[in-house]
């Protein structure tokens, strides 16, 4: 077991650059998410620590151990770095049974017969596939093969172990429950792991900390609890709440300010302590935290603000209907138990449930979707 | 469980920096494998260059360097005229086998003709056999003293045909190629969408308007390129000008090269290099063409329908004719031609007007089997063919997974040099490799070796191997390799243990493909045999030039036999289908 130090690590594909100075440290033993959407170069990340691919740029470290140096050019063979990488398609060799593809990197490494089938047969124990071990693995259904991958490189205990979006290639109902066995088994071996994922879900539930990225850099580092609620900038916010955005400008500030949106409506905003009144500022709203307010009815005891907006759709979704509603030419959605017959309503939206994020040179790329 | 100490595995360091990690094992065997290709490549090319260039023959001393070889060549008055017959020749060569294969691709692919699995075997079999041992088939049936143009002589006074002439050497040349034109169009139509038709006959296309508007658009792009291929296979073909254009004093480059190059006693050496160094332009140009057509032709690429089986037309009141038709030409140009070898082989004389069963005789297998240069001849072309072909498949396999599953440095541009061979016509293959024996001295032992011609066949059927690995090889996902290289395995444990394993399949029928054509090759080795290494096709040439169409014909039967032999051997065997 080893931390796991990656450095400014960057990776050209001719003149597009595929991740771009990425930085994090994953603690020996810890459980670390790589999230972005597709394209944002998390994979590429993984396989330059798998080394399978060569970077451009930057350092990879376990332990002591330096997998790669840009500036001494060194690069360890993927061979040689005892990387576990389960790959997206699994990667079982067809032509081998379960046992033969776990045994596979113990023969490798020279064991004996004895020595290997006790090991074999323990972790084919450990992902509960031991009575299919002589099939092969077209006879296998997803699930299945997904733990004889996992097995595969379990069974050589690696240093690092690299999971690439295992779960991707499960239908929904075999993902929850792969999800779970999974927290199971992170539980059980405290390995220092890799997660990469385009799945908020997966992240959040399976990892200590998530490294959440786009466009081949580093977004954000966290807890998922720290991610969830305390965004650095609205990519982060837009990627792991699928928020609303409103673009404003800050009429007040303090501890519950005020933005003023299209519209000439004023919203209550949380924590605009660091931007100055008077700035650009975009904010975001987290659907989960609204609610409709009944006509006539009182506002809520707390800082917020009602938002008088048009009902655009209805739809219904098996036990709760989800309504689009344009406010100040921005669509919120917002599911709700009952459906709402009236054209016209009113929306709280609570002050704490506004993240205010100041409109500057840096903003990220697709922070606004809707 | 999984975490104590005492478990720990032994890791496999395999550190490596700077330049220590460009010698592993791994990349040793690759760089040999590319320095054997562009060695293999380029062997036989380069010694027809120098040679051409020179003024006397390469192993004299002091040689200067000159264009007089080209300019003489190109100033004999024969030249003009051995130009303009090959090009003639290989057009019509062309035009027959395209028609002929486009045909029958649409009747077996496209129609309800009656028995197609059938005839779609039969039609396929030229294509086994070499050129040489059908021109010798052709001959005994439709020769000048042939058994059909005999009998035709006596019953209506004279034969109207003769393969004496650029025709009927081109007619019999069209029939050899015919199945290639069929291969490809038969690949086409079955990946084809059936939906294509289905549209136009929707839309209110009767049959034929469908096949015409449609069906035959869509088959244009195999059409056009198996012409190239065709167009070039007739350019560099030795065997059928040998057999017909000679007697008739019809000159080809091919036969210019053999008269020149082998069948005088004081061989012209700067004649011959700046003669194939002319075929090699003309064919360098053809593959050039191929592979222009071959980027272009995306747009004629169906899309969908893969699972699909493909509806066929209904033939209606043609369907007889198209049966007829078909059969007929089975008999007459299939059958007809082996049959008649296999009859020749068994009797003392054959002739339509005296009853063959009355002059049975093993005295041509005889005769073979009791002189030791003979069967020689035979046992080195089944090593050749086994061993050779074992050996092409494993080095091709080689040029494919360093080529497409390796980090060497250029090793895109590999694959660029492994199909060079494709533009070098066989006997200039020969030529190149005589040269190079002849410049190296140390490397003279091979001359009287077949494995000098193990060797020059592989380099020949480099890309015919490549077409049939690549493509299974493309089939695997890198994953494979790249699960296998993090759990431990380097470059070539990978390769052994995992990729070979997987294209299992591909191997055997590279190894097919290479047992055939180093079996009915002829033409790379009529410059490189020598006493103790001829094999089949060099002994049948020795026969021909004798007169002695018994063992012609008993040694053709015997190649033919060993062929049969192989392929349903190797499909019952291996479950290998060779061609589709």
């Amino acid at each position: 077991m080893a931390e796991l130090v990656v450095s400014r690590l960057t990776k050209e594909f001719g003149a597009v650059r595929a991740i771009d100075g990425v930085s994090f440290t994953v603690a020996d033993g810890e459980f670390v998410s790589l999230l972005g959407p597709s394209g944002c170069g998390k994979s590429t990340t993984l396989a330059a620590i798998a080394g399978l691919d060569m970077p451009t740029a930057g350092l990879i470290r376990a332990g002591q151990n330096i997998f790669f140096d840009g500036e001494s050019s060194r690069f360890v063979e993927p061979e040689a770095r005892n990387c576990g990488l389960v790959f997206q398609s699994y990667a079982l060799w067809p032509h081998m049974t379960v046992a033969q593809n776990v045994d596979f990197p113990l023969k490798l490494r020279k064991l004996e017969r004895k020595e290997r089938k006790r090991r074999v047969d323990e972790v084919l124990a450990l992902v509960e596939m031991t009575h299919l071990a002589d099939r092969y693995p077209h006879q296998l259904s997803g699930g299945q093969q997904q733990r004889v991958a996992l097995a595969r490189t379990l069974v050589y205990r690696p240093a690092v172990l690299l999971l690439d979006e295992p779960l991707s290639n499960l239908d929904a109902k075999l993902r929850d429950r792969a999800r779970s066995w999974l927290l199971q088994l992170k539980e059980q071996l405290r390995l220092t792991t890799i997660y990469v994922t385009h799945d908020q879900v997966e992240a959040m539930s399976l990892s200590d900390r998530i490294v959440l990225m786009d466009g081949g850099r580093v977004m954000q580092i966290g807890t998922p609890k720290e991610i969830y609620e305390a965004p650095a900038n609205p990519f982060v916010a837009d990627f792991i709440g699928t928020s609303s955005f409103f673009d404003g400008e800050l009429t007040s500030g303090g501890a519950t300010g005020r933005v003023r949106i299209a519209g000439d409506s004023e919203i209550a905003v949380a924590g605009t302590t660091r931007i100055p009144v008077g700035a650009p500022v975009t904010v975001a709203i987290r659907p989960d935290r609204l609610s409709i307010l009944a006509s006539g009815a009182p506002a809520p005891d707390e800082a917020g603000t009602a938002l008088h907006g048009r009902v655009v759709s209805r739809s219904y979704l098996g036990g709760r209907y989800q309504h689009e509603i344009s406010i100040a030419q921005t669509l919120l959605r917002i599911d709700g138990p009952y459906v709402l017959e009236q054209s016209e309503v009113h929306v709280w939206v609570p002050a704490s449930s506004c993240l205010v994020f100041e409109r500057g040179a840096s903003r990220p790329r697709s922070a606004v979707r809707h | 469980m999984m975490r104590t100490e005492a478990d720990a595995l032994p890791t496999l360091a395999r550190e490596s920096t700077g330049v220590s990690r460009y010698i592993t094992r791994s990349t040793a065997i690759q760089s040999a494998v590319v320095a054997a290709t562009v060695i293999l490549v380029f062997a036989p090319i380069l010694p027809i260059f120098y040679q051409a260039l020179i003024d006397r023959p390469l192993y004299d001393d002091g040689q200067q360097f000159t264009l007089a070889n080209l300019t003489d060549l190109l100033q004999s008055p024969n030249f003009w005229s051995v130009a303009q017959n090959t090009l003639v020749f290989a057009a019509a060569t062309t035009i027959i086998a395209q028609v002929l294969g486009t045909t029958f691709a649409i009747l077996i692919g496209r129609t309800d003709l009656p028995f197609k699995s059938f005839f779609a075997e039969l039609l396929i079999w030229p294509l086994y056999i070499s050129s040489l041992v059908l021109g010798f088939g052709w001959f005994m049936v439709y020769g000048p003293s042939g058994f059909v143009t005999l009998w035709v002589q006596s019953q209506f006074g004279e034969a109207p045909w003769t393969l004496y002439s650029i025709t009927g050497m081109s007619i019999v040349a069209g029939i050899s190629q015919m199945p290639l034109a069929m291969l490809y169009g038969l690949g086409s139509t079955a990946l084809s969408n059936p939906q294509l038709e289905d549209a136009a006959r929707s839309c209110g296309a009767g049959p034929w308007r469908t096949l015409r508007s449609v069906t035959l658009p869509l088959l244009m792009p195999s059409i056009l390129y198996s012409s190239l291929l065709n167009f070039t296979i007739a350019l560099e073909m030795l065997s059928i000008p040998l057999i017909f254009g000679e007697p008739a004093r019809i000159g080809f480059f091919t036969t210019l090269l053999y008269t020149q190059g082998i069948s005088t006693p004081k061989p012209n050496y700067g004649l011959v290099a700046a003669g194939a160094l002319i075929l090699l332009a003309i064919v360098m140009l053809l593959v050039f063409l191929q592979n222009r057509l071959l980027r272009n032709s995306q747009r004629y690429v169906t899309v969908g329908g893969k699972a699909s089986r493909p509806k066929t037309l209904a033939l209606g009141r043609w369907r007889l004719w198209a049966l007829a038709f078909v059969s007929v030409y089975v008999v007459l140009f299939v059958i007809l031609p082996t049959a008649v070898l296999f009859l020749r082989a068994g009797v003392s004389f054959l002739s339509p007007f005296v009853p063959f069963w009355t002059l049975f005789t093993l005295s041509h297998f005889h005769d073979i089997i009791s002189f030791p240069a003979y069967v020689r001849s035979i046992v080195n072309t089944i090593i050749i063919s086994v061993v050779g072909g074992f050996g092409a498949t494993f080095f091709v396999a080689m040029i494919a997974l360093v080529a497409r599953r390796s980090k060497f440095p250029a090793a895109d541009k590999l694959e660029y040099v492994a199909m060079i061979p494709r533009s070098i016509p066989g006997l200039v293959v020969g030529i190149g490799f005589f040269y190079a024996l002849v410049l190296l001295p140390p490397l003279g032992w091979l001359r009287n070796t077949i494995f000098v011609l193990m060797v020059a066949y592989t380099m020949r059927y480099i890309p015919t191997g490549y077409g049939a690995i690549s493509p299974a090889l493309v089939q695997i996902s890198t994953d494979m390799d790249r699960s296998a290289r993090t759990t431990g395995a380097d470059w070539w444990t990978t390769v052994r243990l995992v990729i070979l394993p997987l294209i299992r399949p591909a191997l055997f029928s590279s190894f097919a493909l290479m047992f055939i054509h180093f079996f009915k090759e002829y033409s790379a080795a009529v410059f490189l045999f020598a006493p103790g290494s001829e094999v089949i096709g060099t002994t049948l040439l020795q026969f021909w030039v004798a007169g002695d169409m018994g063992r012609v014909a008993a040694l053709s039967t015997i190649q033919i036999a060993v062929t049969v032999a192989f392929i349903y051997g190797i499909r019952k065997l291996l479950g290998v289908k060779i061609y589709g």
